[in-house]
């Protein structure tokens, strides 16, 4: 991913060879932060709740297709094991 | 614009002094009762609900909006405490946010005293388990011995000690990961006000080619960052041979050390 320079300040004691990307925050360290966390409203006030909620099933949906996804090549690699384990190659 | 809507990225306990002028034209400062409210005026055109729906699922507008969301924060947060909101939060009015801010007047108040002087700074942990299986090898005598043997073996019992080997690695790789990963996370914890796990983001979503193994938020001190970073380089210096990754990022809005969903902010 390109990455991109932000504006978030860093430490004044900050020396420059620890933290070797502060000058460019990718987006995963964003979300992971602004999504699911911070002051949380519901109520009349506010109109976005339901739709901040949609982020949120967003990325959890990203998550779980992720999830789906590794599960699948997990059961393939079962699958493979299955066909290809300990057993069949002491019988070749 | 159809109507304004009221985008609130934090509430402030006095009128900031704004070091990144390029940020100006972001935000501007509501004084609402005793505090400040660092906001925009969106269209409805953008912020309904329905707007919304289309958004969330343009990557572009997520990415702009997100970082412009931490950007503003942090750029306020320099100079003094800050109360973060959850990206996206929008009120109908100002007299809804102005209503809100005299109902929780105590929370924020508190709030904002415990978040004064301290910073939330992120680690990641990543391991190639690639290079930790070669490291492995070369560390365990265990295995080094198990090796010495399969070369020494028959084919049929070289075959079995093969797959003997490749169980250990592993077990060892598992054990090693675990192992670093703990020491880590209790240098963190013993040097932080406060600790929060979270989740591990897949390869899908970091887009690299190794694995989180550790997320945490830490809380810290201001007068020990110092302590904490030199701590995170020592790690680094130790484990990034080994095939761990140690990423920091800081300081951050302090995003994970405001209560969500506390039953008071329940309108």
């Amino acid at each position: 991913m390109e990455s991109r320079p932000n504006k978030i300040p860093t430490h004044q004691d900050m020396e420059n060879n620890v933290v070797d990307r502060s000058q460019e925050v990718t987006l995963h360290e964003i979300l992971d932060r602004v999504l699911n966390k911070g002051v949380v409203l519901a109520g009349d006030l506010v109109i976005s709740v339901a739709d901040i909620d949609l982020v949120y099933v967003g990325v959890r949906v990203l998550l779980s297709s992720v999830e789906t996804l590794e599960r699948i090549q997990s059961d393939k690699q079962k699958e493979n094991e299955h066909m290809h384990g300990p057993n069949a190659g002491i019988n070749r | 614009m159809d109507s304004d809507f009221i985008y609130v990225y934090c509430i402030l306990d006095h009128r900031p002094l704004l070091e990144d002028q390029s940020l100006a034209s972001s935000f501007e400062v509501l004084p609402v009762k005793e505090y400040y409210a660092a906001i925009k005026h969106v269209s409805s055109n953008e912020f309904s609900e329905e707007s919304l729906k289309k958004n969330f699922a343009d990557p572009e507008w997520i990415e702009t909006h997100t970082r412009n969301h931490v950007e503003v924060i942090s750029s306020l947060m320099v100079n003094q405490a800050v109360l973060p909101f959850k990206f996206g939060t929008v009120f109908k009015s100002e007299e809804n946010l102005e209503k809100f801010i005299e109902e929780h007047s105590s929370y924020i108040k508190d709030h904002l005293r415990a978040l004064e002087g301290k910073e939330e700074w992120s680690v990641k942990i990543y391991c190639d388990k690639k290079v930790i299986r070669d490291k492995i090898v070369e560390l365990s005598n265990e295995l080094r011995e198990l090796e010495k043997q399969v070369r020494e073996s028959s084919p049929g019992k070289a075959f079995l000690m093969k797959r003997k080997k490749t169980a250990l690695v592993e077990q060892k790789t598992r054990e090693l990961m675990k192992t670093h990963g703990q020491e880590c996370y209790e240098q963190y914890k013993n040097i932080s006000e406060s600790i929060r796990m979270n989740n591990l983001l897949p390869r899908e979503l970091t887009e690299r080619q190794d694995d989180m193994i550790l997320n945490v938020a830490c809380f810290i001190d201001r007068k020990n960052v110092s302590n904490f970073l030199h701590i995170t380089n020592l790690q680094r210096e130790e484990y990034q041979p080994l095939g761990f990754s140690i990423d920091v990022t800081g300081p951050w809005p302090p995003f994970n050390f405001v209560e969500m969903n506390d039953s008071r902010l329940q309108s």
